[in-house]
């Protein structure tokens, strides 16, 4: 404890130069949010508070993380040295670069407060300062690291998105996340995901200028879209033979395109095999790097900072042959089914007792199912192009016990095919085959197992006393 | 033979056997543990133990698996120990675990310890079973095959026998619980099984362990639940198929039972019992029938199933269906179904065959047979199986790559003329395969322009390059690969020697030779 001490304080004693003008700029937020439970998709969920960063950008606007946000019901911000806490407003949230903006209902919030300019990209192993509330706390907290790597990484808030990141070490722990992270007086990126200290130590993570920058360009028309992508995979040309099968030369350039997702972006443009030699203008390595002003970045960089409708000029060679081909850029829908969902309400049907969900990243983390298929269908979603027969994987998740399904067989985590023989696409169809009267509706599953049989009239009998008995306000839902 | 003469004939060679051991130490019979009071070797005819003891033979096999991600080699060997029973002239009867991928199986006489190599006359994964043979037949002098017991119902009691290591048999008392058609441990395919309460206790060599009862043996113990105190017993009428033909005829029918009166309703079923057909296999004795899917089966061979799938056994009560058509009937024989199909009543008489596994995409189970591979330049491709998946470990379903897991669980789904799932399991670096070493498990669609369904294809049509260039088409990321086809010629003898391959393929599967 005493060898820690001192630690602390020249930590603080070197911080408090540059501490006085941006605490007039951070802001404390405490968000009271309450998740869904894909268990129970009918309860409106528990509510829960945490404690997050942000900072005043111009325009009177606080910039945050949008995890700090996510599913919030009720915000407050409160500035440092001032107690008050004021209500604030989600004004646009992107949960697939984690940053959202909010909106304080009293503008008297700003008196005293000056808007933070951003900078550029830090140079590796130079000093960035990160401030914000870890672990709770009502004081501001300054940390000092050093930019460790600048290269694309995950982020873990939608869990399929991977953007540039900002690695430091200074540890960002839960409370600087949306704090700001500074050089020179200027803001470098925002603070938000780290690994647990078990994982690996001294490594926090933090959001780049140009990804922030992107993200306010694109709320500039009052709402936000997602991100593009050429929506393929491409491979490295290391391999000698490669290159020469395919009538390259030994450069060290270009990359092979692997698949080429339905419905993305370049489907119908790129086909497996092509070779790209150049992005808008940019010569691409063969391992998928382009270099750029600040330093070397996966190709795909380019597009990252583009917005939907755009084009990317791409020089490719097929058949031996180079030609050059725009790719109009748009957002990859069925990825969207694999990433985390928030500010959503659960959707679902309740027939007889039968529970049908959808199923994405949400529902997984909750139900953790073990049926092979529903599994596989999840994961190669994009990859298998299972979006082709089934827009959405409505599976039924849960049998309410009662007198009806008494002897309805184990199909818990199946995949439901069809209704009457309507095929099931949506969860929407599953309410419309059950609104049209029939003696008997049939489902049928994609596993191997008889249909299931409900009779109209014992289903009418026994719904009032379901939803009574498991205490459901309504028996569907079918709106995000 | 005349049960009478029989046993007299036991008694006279087990005196003489007696004799001839006869200087064994007395502490022998003071530390022997058991509770169950053991009779001294003196005693009169009627007394089963010394027909026992002359009757069962340790077995100890040493086995080696192959290593099926690299599998020009095999895995470490290991050895199982357990007891055979004597049940005809040089015929000892085991499990066939205890020998599945044996190299080397050695019979040891308990009380002696004296040694002789065996051979395998038989074997089935099926039932679990194997029938092995001194390699000289002179070792067994002086011991009794045992007579089978047929005749067992719930309530009876069977001892099960197993060998101190100081050759004295402990002799462990228990008492059928049940008997049901259960799953098999290798094959999973279910068959009769006796669930026997017992208070077994761990010993070396507990891999396969007679249960006999009144001299006779009652069946084999396959496995042993020590929480629950209940060993599973393969009984009699599986041996006796296993002795009568090897192999277990199968219908192919997966089924469900027909419990929900709304289901019952809506098929029109008034009958009372009945199940459900899920499933036929391809290739299936019952698809060959022209039984499908939807279809009911009410009756078997003249006895109505309830609605699990019952019928009323005479000697069992109620059993599963399948153990008429698996065990009850030899394999080319019939057995005549009532179904009902779009609300009439049918009879479909099926010819129930073995099943034809030749064409299997993915196999379950293998043993005592070398994986088929093939190297092409570093690059390791071998046929999709069960075992191979198997190398993820206990929570392969979880942990092993996931689209392989889906070809092997939905196999029956795919086309008939699909061919086996050739994978590229892994690339052994080498200046042929430089920027390819990440790539691992993923599925072989072509090569050289040629469709891939066996190893053997993939071998021809390694032997024609494109233009200079071993054309990989992938199914998957990152979809084409391309080796330089006379650059691997020219590597492949520093390859073999830098990775100290045996041979860069083996085409076809080789089993070892059993009959």
């Amino acid at each position: 404890m005493t060898r820690l001490l001192p630690l602390a304080l020249a930590l603080c004693l070197s911080a408090w130069t540059h501490a006085a003008p941006i605490a007039e700029s951070l802001v404390r937020i405490e968000a009271a949010s309450q998740e869904p439970n894909y268990k129970t998709p009918w309860s409106p969920g528990t509510v829960v508070s945490g404690v997050g960063a942000g900072f005043v950008i111009d325009g009177d606007r606080i910039m945050t993380n949008a995890h700090v946000v996510s599913n919030a019901r009720f915000l407050t911000v409160s500035k440092e040295g001032d107690p008050k806490p004021y209500t604030a407003r989600v004004l646009h949230v992107a949960h697939d670069c984690d940053l959202a903006l909010l909106k304080v209902d009293k503008a008297e919030f700003f008196n005293g407060t000056s808007p933070l300019e951003f900078g550029g990209l830090p140079e590796i192993e130079s000093v960035v300062s990160v401030y914000g509330y870890p672990i709770g706390g009502k004081r501001l907290s300054v940390t000092r690291g050093i930019v460790s790597r600048i290269d694309f990484q995950t982020y873990s808030h939608s869990g399929v998105d991977s953007h540039l990141t900002i690695q430091i070490d200074a540890a960002i722990n839960p409370g600087n996340s949306g704090g700001p992270v500074m050089q020179d007086g200027k803001v470098v990126g925002v603070a938000f995901q780290g690994y647990s200290g078990d994982v690996a130590q001294n490594v926090g993570y933090m959001i780049p200028v140009p990804v922030v920058e992107r993200f306010l360009k694109d709320v500039e028309d009052g709402k936000y879209d997602r991100y593009i992508d050429l929506a393929i995979s491409y491979q490295n040309l290391f391999n000698p033979a490669a290159r020469r099968a395919l009538g390259l030369e030994d450069d060290d350039r270009g990359v092979m395109v692997g698949a080429v997702y339905g419905g993305g972006s370049s489907d119908g443009i790129l086909k497996a095999g092509d070779v790209l030699l150049e992005i808008d203008g940019y010569p691409i390595a063969s391992d998928g790097s382009i270099r750029l002003q600040n330093g070397v970045v996966p190709l795909t960089e380019i597009v990252e900072r583009k917005f939907r409708g755009e084009k990317a000029k791409l020089v490719i060679i097929r058949d031996r042959k180079k030609q050059t081909v725009a790719v109009p850029l748009d957002d990859p829908w069925p990825f969207t089914l694999q990433s985390n969902a928030y500010d959503e309400k659960p959707r679902y049907v309740i027939y007889g007792g039968l529970v049908f969900q959808p199923v994405d990243r949400n529902f997984l983390a909750t139900h953790d199912p073990s049926n092979q298929r529903l599994n596989y269908s999840f994961d190669f979603f994009v990859e298998d192009e299972i979006y082709r027969d089934r827009k959405e994987l409505v599976v039924l998740s849960n049998i309410l016990p009662d007198p009806v399904n008494a002897h309805t067989g184990d199909f818990r985590y199946s995949l439901i095919n069809e209704i009457n023989g309507r095929r099931i696409q949506t969860l929407q169809d599953v309410a419309q085959a059950f609104a049209k009267p029939e003696e008997y509706y049939v489902i049928k599953t994609a596993d191997v197992g008889p249909p299931i049989v409900l009779e109209r009239k014992a289903v009418l009998a026994s719904t009032e006393n379901i939803l009574k008995r498991y205490g459901i306000a309504s028996e569907q839902n079918l709106e995000k | 033979m005349n049960p009478l003469l029989r046993l007299i004939a036991f008694c006279i060679l087990a005196q003489a056997a007696v004799l001839g051991g006869a200087f064994q130490p007395r502490f022998q019979q003071q530390s022997q543990p058991t509770p169950v009071p053991s009779p001294s070797p003196a005693t009169s005819i009627e007394t089963p133990t010394q027909v026992t003891t002359r009757s069962i033979i340790r077995v100890n096999s040493t086995n080696q698996a192959y290593d099926y991600q690299s599998p020009w080699q095999k895995k470490p060997s290991y050895s199982r120990r357990g007891l055979g029973v004597l049940i005809g002239e040089n015929r000892i009867l085991v499990t066939a675990d205890l020998v599945a991928n044996s190299n080397f199986i050695e019979l040891e006489k308990a009380a002696t310890g004296e040694k002789s190599t065996a051979t395998i006359e038989r074997i089935s994964y099926e039932c679990n079973l194997a029938i092995l043979r001194a390699t000289n037949p002179i070792f067994l002098y002086g011991m009794i095959p045992l007579p089978l017991e047929g005749k067992v119902s719930i309530g009876d009691s069977a001892t099960v026998l197993q060998i101190e290591p100081n050759g004295e048999l402990a002799r462990t008392p228990g008492r059928i619980s049940s008997i049901s058609v259960a799953p098999y441990p290798l094959e999973n395919l279910g068959l009769l099984a006796f669930k026997l309460s017992i208070p077994l206790q761990q010993r070396d060599g507990s891999f396969t362990l007679p249960a006999v009862r009144d001299d006779k043996l009652v069946g084999l113990l396959m496995r042993y639940d020590a929480r629950n105190q209940t060993a599973d017993i393969i009984p009699m009428p599986v041996i006796s198929r296993f002795l009568d033909s090897v192999k277990f005829p199968r219908l192919g029918v997966s089924y469900s039972p027909l419990r929900d009166p709304q289901l019952r309703r809506y098929i029109g079923l008034k009958e009372p019992g009945g199940i459900y057909v899920t499933k036929i296999s391809p290739k299936s004795s019952a698809a060959s029938a022209g039984l499908r899917e939807g279809d009911v089966i009410l009756a078997v061979n003249g006895l109505p199933l309830d609605q699990d799938g019952n019928y009323e056994d005479a000697e069992y009560g109620r059993i599963l269906f399948s153990h008429i058509s698996s065990t009850l009937t030899a394999p080319g024989g019939k057995v005549v179904l009532k179904i009902l199909r779009n609300t009439k009543i049918e009879e479909i008489t099926v010819k129930i065959e073995p099943m034809d596994r030749s064409n299997t995409i993915s196999p379950s189970f293998i043993a005592d047979a070398a994986p088929p591979y093939f190297i092409l330049g570093g690059m390791v491709f071998v046929e999709l199986s069960r075992p191979y998946l198997q190398e993820w470990g206990v929570e392969w379903t979880k942990n092993a790559p996931q689209r392989l897991v889906n070809y092997d669980a939905f196999q029956d789904e795919l086309p008939t003329d699909r061919g086996k799932i050739i994978v590229l399991a892994q690339i052994l670096p080498s200046p042929d395969t430089l920027g390819y070493d990440h790539i691992d498990n993923v599925v072989v669609k072509e090569l050289n322009g040629r469709p891939i369904k066996s190893i053997a294809d993939l071998a021809e049509a390694a032997k024609h390059p494109v233009e200079g260039f071993q054309k990989i088409e992938l199914e998957e990321d990152p979809k084409w690969l391309f080796l330089d086809a006379a650059s691997i010629e020219a590597n492949r003898a520093e390859l073999i020697k830098h990775y100290a391959l045996p041979a860069t393929e083996r085409l076809d599967s080789a089993t070892s030779a059993l009959p």
